[in-house]
């Protein structure tokens, strides 16, 4: 009790501390009368059409900072991701490998009519979202975390029957996941790969064409903005995303007693 | 609207945005039930994003039209592309918290399963009697 009281009361010292220094300016003026020189920058070359050796071809500023200018970043923040959702698959690895002999019937009729059409309508909103990211906000991470709320709605509503019926399998899942990854990995060298291949120049996460190299991914599609190669890497995450979280939704709403198998002869205590 | 105003009550987001971190920190620490501890992580991590996309705000002004750093004409002038870059907010810290959310998501997920693994392995998820059950186990052993 002593210890939640110190630890309450120190909280509150900083609290007012931090006020007082905000209040005083210490994050200087809030709101910012204006952005920074970065992102003035950022949001001037982003669809700058006389400047193409420097441009993302994406008439959205989000999306080209994350898969063009910081993409490098973006690439290992996919690792992370990549490496929490591996690590909580490896929690329950055995779950993978009992096949699940289950006859719920899932929820009444009414409930489950509304939830295929509101599945469609999810699912329509994530493609558009993913496949639009260059062009409207929006992008493979969002496109992908709304995509994976489809699955999860079907795996209550219609009980897990429904999935096993339709063969939407563990290692399917899987296999989709690790080839999107994969796909993502190998947009960001294939211009690497192409230069080596003609003797061009070419850097790794290179998107359009620099004044030094001048390979680039198409910057239009039927004169509609591509963005090079950021539509690749949204469709690619896209899938990525929504195969991860709807792999472990699976787990976590997997019967009780094909849990607790996972722990089925081992010692008391970790 | 009043620009003063304005500037107040972002004064005042701020704050209210602090004392949700200290809150949630709180919650973090001295609650011994696993879940709440995540479900107290959870708000810190939003709250930060939060934090971070205010930051990347800027102060309307009469006469400015703010905007999302979105370009919508799809083949700018010189013209557009300047009112462009006066009206739009910072896109910056909007790129770092959007991988960030999806990150979080993933890392609330394997905190998720590795409470289950714990709840039905002490079939508990208070800290407190996890911590008791191992101290008997040990002393047992050393026994």
């Amino acid at each position: 009790m002593l210890r939640d009281l110190v630890f309450a009361s120190l909280l509150i010292i900083i609290i007012l501390a931090l006020t007082y220094l905000t209040y005083s300016g210490g994050l200087g003026d809030l709101p910012p009368r204006d952005v920074r020189v970065i992102a003035s920058n950022y949001l001037n070359l982003t669809y700058n059409q006389g400047i193409t050796w420097l441009w993302a071809a994406s008439p959205e500023a989000v999306t080209a900072i994350v898969w063009d200018y910081r993409g490098l970043d973006t690439l290992f923040e996919t690792v992370v991701f990549y490496g929490a959702i591996l690590a909580a698959l490896t929690l329950f690895r055995s779950v993978s490998k009992v096949p699940e002999f289950v006859s719920s019937a899932g929820l009444s009729l009414v409930v489950k009519r509304v939830t295929a059409i509101v599945t469609l309508a999810i699912l329509a909103v994530a493609a558009s979202t993913a496949l639009h990211g260059h062009l409207t906000p929006g992008g493979g991470f969002q496109g992908g975390a709304i995509a994976s709320v489809a699955p999860l709605l079907l795996l209550v509503v219609f009980g897990k029957q429904f999935f096993i019926e339709r063969r939407i399998s563990y290692s399917k899942l899987l296999t989709i996941r690790n080839a999107s990854l994969a796909l993502l990995g190998f947009t960001s060298v294939a211009l690497l790969i192409l230069g080596f291949l003609t003797g061009f120049q070419a850097y790794i996460f290179q998107n359009q064409a620099k004044i030094v190299s001048t390979l680039s991914y198409p910057p239009y599609l039927l004169d509609v903005p591509l963005g090079g190669s950021l539509f690749f890497f949204n469709l690619f995450e896209f899938l990525a995303v929504a195969s991860g979280f709807t792999l472990v939704f699976t787990i976590l709403l997997s019967r009780d007693e094909t849990l607790r198998k996972e722990l089925e002869g081992e010692e008391l205590g970790y | 609207m009043d620009i003063e105003l304005i500037k107040f009550m972002f004064m005042l987001t701020t704050i209210s945005l602090y004392f949700n971190v200290a809150i949630s920190l709180y919650g973090v620490v001295s609650k011994t039930n696993l879940v709440k501890k995540l479900i107290a992580l959870t708000i810190f991590q939003d709250t930060v994003n939060m934090f971070t996309i205010l930051i990347g705000y800027k102060l309307w002004r009469p006469g400015l039209l703010l905007q999302p750093p979105v370009l919508t004409d799809l083949s700018p002038t010189s013209e557009t592309l300047r009112e462009f870059v006066e009206r739009s907010v910072d896109p910056l810290p909007q790129a770092f918290v959007l991988t960030a959310v999806v990150i979080g998501l993933a890392v609330t997920l394997f905190l998720t399963t590795i409470i289950l693994h714990v709840s039905y392995h002490f079939k508990t998820v208070n800290v407190d009697e996890i911590g008791r059950s191992k101290r008997v186990y040990i002393h047992e052993e050393a026994v």
